[in-house]
């Protein structure tokens, strides 16, 4: 079809680059395992798995990052009608389940030795938890709506709805911690971070917004390839 | 103003009239509901957890349930005689036709809930006596808060394949501070404590609910239009 | 007075190469549909 091929050549652009830049980011991540691991100080009181927060840190912030602006497209949708805002929002909340993927996987891994229970239903562990359903349930909308106007409207309702629903999910956690107070053996990020710890974790801060920006451009080129070989198959 | 009211009153009657004809919805719900506390009951070792502990969560969880079930049934009736589309055509806003549809809906969800409630306190053994206003506002507070999202995502699913499944799977995470909220103020409630110590939640409830009410009377338009 | 700092490496090992599998499973996956999408029979 070589007609298609000229049609998607726009696409095809933006998924090279989101690729590109996706695989930097991959390879920076290589490098911040090894500053985190060779060159970054041991904390005395946690010990190796503290090193856990490098990780699980930025990619909490990616995630809330992911999540909120998918809820600020989804506004900016229902005010405007531009489609390339639906495809932002989608391609965001895809990279957002990603990095929630990983919060929800290294959290516990770093609460067991740390606090020696597996889960507990402390803000920051319940957020991500609400973050990974709220992304499943708008990417699981978007799979079972087939016309594209009425897929982007209800996604953006739900983008709006959710992004809302957080400060509500904080909160509830919050008054309910500070009614039931649980021990906690150690907090898991000490108040004031030695420079070199710093150091790694704002690296790691910048590894991880360069991957979220590679998944997102990968995934909106993906999307809008897909989306002009259906008008070529259409017209021809 | 007092137009949309009107016509508000009028969707809702119009809805509760189509019920109380087929009470498909409501009958659903109302035997799910009391399935749950069964189950409930024999589900725990009475030995073990004093029924006073687990009420109000197992009251709540059995009201969220069943309010799942009366929504989905509610907008499926609708769906399958059409007649939400002969709505939208006629010349009105979109704003009023929430509101009519929420308040229906929480005509319905209420009705479960207070008949629900006597069997609950038959099952579990639970005196409400001088909690019962308490326990009344605040089921009514907490309900119009997931009522109303559930009311915007039951219009949303009903277009969906898995409509069933889509509305759980987005509104349960919606129910969560409502549920939350309510749990905590009707243990207090039981347990006769002072208002103080349920006013944080009572706000959190209050505000969720004007929020969230107002979000979706405004965001109603984008989903029914196109 | 300095306590050894505990021994969890093992957790470490564990959170590293989940986030791991996770961020390149996902470049993969991404990868694929690209392949898929600009060279697929039409």
């Amino acid at each position: 079809m070589n007609g298609s091929d000229a049609a998607l050549a726009p696409a095809r652009r933006i998924v090279r680059r989101g690729l590109a830049l996706s695989l930097l980011g991959l390879v920076g991540l290589a490098g911040v395992y090894v500053l985190a691991l060779g060159f970054t100080p041991i904390e005395a009181r946690q010990g190796l798995a503290q090193k856990i927060f490098y990780l699980h840190v930025p990619a909490a912030w990616n995630a809330l990052l992911a999540f909120s602006l998918v809820g600020l497209a989804s506004i900016l949708y229902l005010w405007l009608h531009d489609p390339r805002l639906d495809r932002f929002a989608a391609a965001s909340a895809n990279a957002g389940v990603a990095f929630s993927a990983v919060m929800l996987t290294t959290g516990p891994i770093w609460a067991k030795p740390i606090w020696g229970t597996w889960w507990t239903w402390d803000a920051r562990l319940t957020l991500t938890l609400f973050l990974f359903f709220l992304f499943v349930g708008y990417l699981a909308l978007r799979a079972a709506v087939h016309d594209p106007s009425e897929r982007a409207r209800f996604s953006a309702v739900v983008g709006i709805l959710g992004m809302l629903l957080v400060p509500f999910i904080h909160l509830s956690v919050y008054l309910f911690r500070t009614l039931h107070p649980q021990p906690i053996v150690l907090k898991p990020s000490a108040p004031s971070l030695p420079p070199e710890m710093l150091r790694t974790l704002l690296i790691s801060f910048t590894v991880f917004t360069v991957l979220y920006l590679g998944f997102v451009m990968t995934r909106y080129g993906l999307m809008l390839a897909e989306e002009l070989q259906e008008e070529a198959r259409d017209a021809g | 103003m007092p137009d949309a009211i009107r016509f508000a009153l009028a969707i809702a009657a119009k809805d509760i009239r189509a019920e109380l004809r087929s009470k498909t919805a409501l009958l659903s719900a109302l035997v799910f509901a009391a399935l749950v506390l069964v189950v409930f009951n024999f589900a725990r070792d009475p030995t073990v957890l004093a029924a006073s502990d687990l009420a109000p969560s197992v009251l709540w969880v059995t009201f969220a349930l069943a309010a799942i079930v009366a929504l989905n049934r509610a907008f499926n009736v609708e769906r399958e005689n059409g007649a939400l589309d002969g709505l939208l055509l006629a010349p009105v806003s979109r704003e009023a036709l929430f509101l009519g549809k929420l308040l229906a809906n929480l005509a319905f969800v209420g009705t479960v809930e207070l008949v629900t409630l006597p069997l609950f306190t038959l099952f579990f053994n639970v005196s409400l006596g001088r909690a019962l206003p308490g326990v009344l506002a605040v089921t009514a507070l907490a309900t119009i808060g997931f009522v109303a999202v559930g009311t915007i995502f039951s219009a949303m699913a009903v277009r969906t394949r898995f409509a069933e499944l889509m509305l759980p799977v987005l509104l349960l995470p919606f129910m969560v501070p409502p549920l939350i909220g309510a749990v905590q103020v009707t243990s207090r409630l039981l347990a006769a404590r002072p208002l103080s110590e349920m006013w944080g939640w009572l706000r959190l409830l209050a505000v969720y609910d004007i929020v969230f009410v107002t979000l979706c009377v405004l965001t109603f338009s984008a989903v029914v239009d196109e | 007075m300095l306590a050894e700092p505990p021994r969890n490496g093992e957790y470490l090992i564990a959170a590293y190469v989940v986030a791991t599998l996770i961020l390149v499973g996902y470049w993969m996956r991404l990868w694929q549909k690209a392949r898929k999408v600009f060279s697929g029979p039409d």
